[in-house]
């Protein structure tokens, strides 16, 4: 250590703001949260010990194995395609198009809105009566479909609406990956004669691994922790069709008050969520090195 | 190094600022007395209510009301943290059958010290003594508001309907006509989840138990008590409307409301707060009339807006006596709630020229004595919910019934086994 060389002091106190917000608004309530998970507490009472009840219960729950399974299902339908969109349109981007600029910009505005405006759009669109898209059809005499209001399309209309609102996300990490890849690479392919179509098979896709490991593991977390669209677009219907787990979660706490149950199903998906991410390092992460 | 510490200890202070913002201002010596107030009236009647709360400021100079609209999904999860945390403003709104959701944790004042006898003695005795838990008053009835049933009155006549349906065979028989002659929906009983769930087919199907004589829950709230020839009749009948096609089938509560207001249907059934809405669209010749006694004796699902007072750290006295000022003018000025279509609590309103010059409204206040009270157990607000979506999920996918209401049954019994 150099005399007079006060690092270490200037480094805690430098993260100290960030260290009390995180503390005070994400362990506390994350080992809070946990405490509570073995009490009935609704809020403004007295918290009554119930041991694992709370943990037993859930496995008893139909209402939470459904709303797990939607929300695998929601991972299921929407992490390959943003991952495959995000790809495609990073191509384009990367690509020596004279429309890159604005296609980067046009995949990447949805990004820039909050949810609530994106699914409030997408609601407001896909509505059955007066939704701008079953009009349309209407005006070309088909039938209107029952975009949100049928159990069969509901989760996919959900889907179709993050697909708009994040892709480009996945874009832009794409875009970094491939802007890495050294163009000397791509040079040499042309002098062997490779087509694009080669290029892109064999060196983009493989060079740009570390990237897609990434999106898909952001992507996998960020699908099961989806809640925000399904509220505003579906509520969680019909009937409950789509309801996920972070609804069931926060409704179990916020319109009930049962907030120890609550908590217990929010560990359960804490390690459902953890032991996904832990696979993927272990699968594909290791591989890379 | 002492600036470093100078700056650590100004992002320290702004931080517990930035908390200290919650906790309650001292008041100005000066000038009106501020209460803060949440609305959540968001379902046609808001404006109504802001029109209000603007002339209550205006008509004295003590008190300032502020008030801001909350969703209607979310208020309750807004209202309840706030309380926990000790944030609630100084006035709220709950809906009668919550009460019991937050009376027992002492969350709310007991208003008995405050209100006076004279003002109580103007009170409906119904609405009032629903307000009441353990012998003390906990809130202060401002509304009744059950679920009526609107009627085109063009579409009728063009159908060639001159009297409305009273039972419920007659009713179906309405609703054929009209999609017979007029190419419009029967009728417009919305059955799906949009921006509310499908509480409509909830109320109709808590109202037409009732009608036959059975009710929601047993005496003691302890088990669902409609998995019988009741329950069976009134689900039936609200499939049967869709099996018929006089109904459309995924219709959202929007929906159902703009299609009655453009002229697309022609019964309707929706609380009495829209019928404020109702008389606002230009070119809606429409009847409301309290719902008909489809299956037996009258009886429609209701429920009551109170004003309750939370309690807080440090009570202001002063703020209390405001509050309860409000409330006391609010109640007493309720004909013009009654614009929106509720039913005023006070005896004073009922009997006044002002409420009394409104059409319908002083049939639904003569209706008001056969509206089903909500069953006061903490269980019902879950119970509620999650009968719209069994409901809607019955009613929508033409579920065979039985199988429904037993479905139903074992769902809301393993919900009151929760609480």
């Amino acid at each position: 250590m150099i005399p007079g060389n006060k690092d270490t002091r200037d480094g805690i106190l430098f993260s100290l703001p960030f260290l009390i917000v995180f503390v005070l608004f994400m362990v506390y309530p994350l080992l809070f949260g946990f405490y509570i998970s073995f009490f009935q507490w609704n809020i403004l009472g007295t918290p009554k010990f119930l041991g694992l009840q709370n943990y037993a219960e859930l496995f008893q729950d139909a209402k939470f194995w459904s709303s797990l399974w939607h929300t695998v299902q929601f991972v299921l339908m929407t992490t390959p395609v943003l991952l495959v969109m995000g790809f495609l349109m990073a191509l384009l981007v990367t690509s020596k198009s004279p429309l890159k600029g604005i296609l980067e910009t046009c995949f990447f505005v949805p990004y820039i809105f909050s949810m609530t405006v994106v699914a409030t759009l997408w609601a407001w669109i896909m509505q059955k009566d007066f939704g701008i898209i079953n009009q349309v059809l209407g005006l070309l005499g088909k039938e209107g479909v029952s975009w949100l209001t049928s159990d069969k399309n509901a989760m996919w209309s959900i889907s179709i609406a993050t697909y708009w609102w994040t892709a480009g996300f996945n874009m832009v990490l794409f875009t970094a990956g491939i802007k890495q890849i050294s163009k000397e690479i791509y040079e040499s392919a042309i002098v062997d004669g490779a087509s694009t179509f080669q290029s892109i098979i064999h060196i983009t896709i493989p060079l740009v691994k570390p990237t897609t490991i990434l999106c898909l593991i952001l992507q996998i977390i960020a699908s099961f922790n989806v809640f925000g669209q399904v509220y505003v677009m579906t509520g969680g219907g019909p009937a409950g069709s789509t309801r996920v787990l972070i609804q069931y979660i926060y409704e179990t706490g916020f319109s009930y008050f049962r907030m120890g149950y609550s908590a217990a199903m929010s560990y359960i998906l804490f390690v459902i969520i953890m032991a996904v991410s832990v696979m993927q390092y272990v699968f594909l992460g290791r591989r890379n090195d | 190094m002492r600036k470093g510490l100078i700056t650590m200890a100004v992002l320290l202070l702004s931080g517990a600022m930035l908390f200290a913002s919650a906790a309650p201002e001292t008041q100005a010596a000066e000038g009106p007395i501020e209460l803060k107030f949440w609305s959540l009236f968001t379902g046609g009647d808001g404006e109504f209510f802001n029109a209000m709360i603007e002339n209550f400021n205006a008509s004295q100079d003590e008190i300032h009301m502020t008030n801001d609209m909350v969703r209607f999904d979310d208020y309750y999860t807004r209202l309840t943290t706030a309380l926990a945390a000790g944030t609630a403003p100084d006035v709220i709104v709950l809906h009668q059958a919550r009460l019991i959701n937050y009376v027992p944790s002492g969350a709310l004042l007991p208003l008995d010290d405050y209100v006076s006898d004279e003002m109580l003695a103007d009170f409906q005795k119904a609405p009032l003594e629903a307000c009441r838990m353990d012998g003390s008053l906990y809130a202060i009835p401002f509304d009744v508001h059950p679920i009526v049933m609107y009627s085109n009155k063009a579409l009728l006549e063009e159908a060639g309907i001159t009297e409305l349906p009273q039972t419920a065979e007659e009713f179906v028989e309405a609703a054929k006509k009209v999609k017979e002659t007029t190419g419009q929906w029967g009728s417009l009983i919305d059955n799906t989840t949009g921006t509310y769930k499908a509480y409509t087919l909830t109320r109709l199907f808590v109202s037409l138990v009732n009608q036959q004589g059975g009710s929601m829950l047993t005496d003691d709230y302890s088990a669902a008590a409609f998995n019988n020839e009741y329950g069976y009749n009134a689900l039936v009948w609200l499939q049967e409307l869709l099996n018929e096609g006089v109904n459309p089938n995924e219709l959202d509560y929007d929906a159902a409301m703009n299609m009655f207001r453009l002229g697309e249907g022609a019964f309707y059934f929706n609380g009495v707060w829209a019928t404020g809405t109702m008389e606002q669209e230009e070119g809606l010749d429409f009847v409301a009339s309290p719902l008909p006694p489809f299956m037996g004796k009258s009886a429609a699902w209701t429920d009551s807006h109170t004003f309750a007072i939370p309690v807080q750290k440090n009570q202001d006295p002063a703020k209390v006596e405001a509050a309860i000022k409000f409330m006391d003018w609010m109640t007493a000025n309720a004909d013009q709630w009654a614009l929106a279509g509720n039913i005023p609590t006070r005896n004073s309103v009922l009997e006044g020229e002002a409420f009394n010059a409104l059409p319908y409204r002083a049939d639904y206040a003569a209706a008001v004595s056969t509206v089903v009270a909500n069953p006061p157990t903490p269980a019902w607000g879950e119970i509620y919910e999650t009968m719209s979506d069994l409901l809607e999920s019955a009613v929508t996918k033409n579920e065979d019934p039985q199988t429904a209401l037993d479905s139903m049954e074992s769902t809301v019994n393993e919900i009151i086994s929760h609480y």
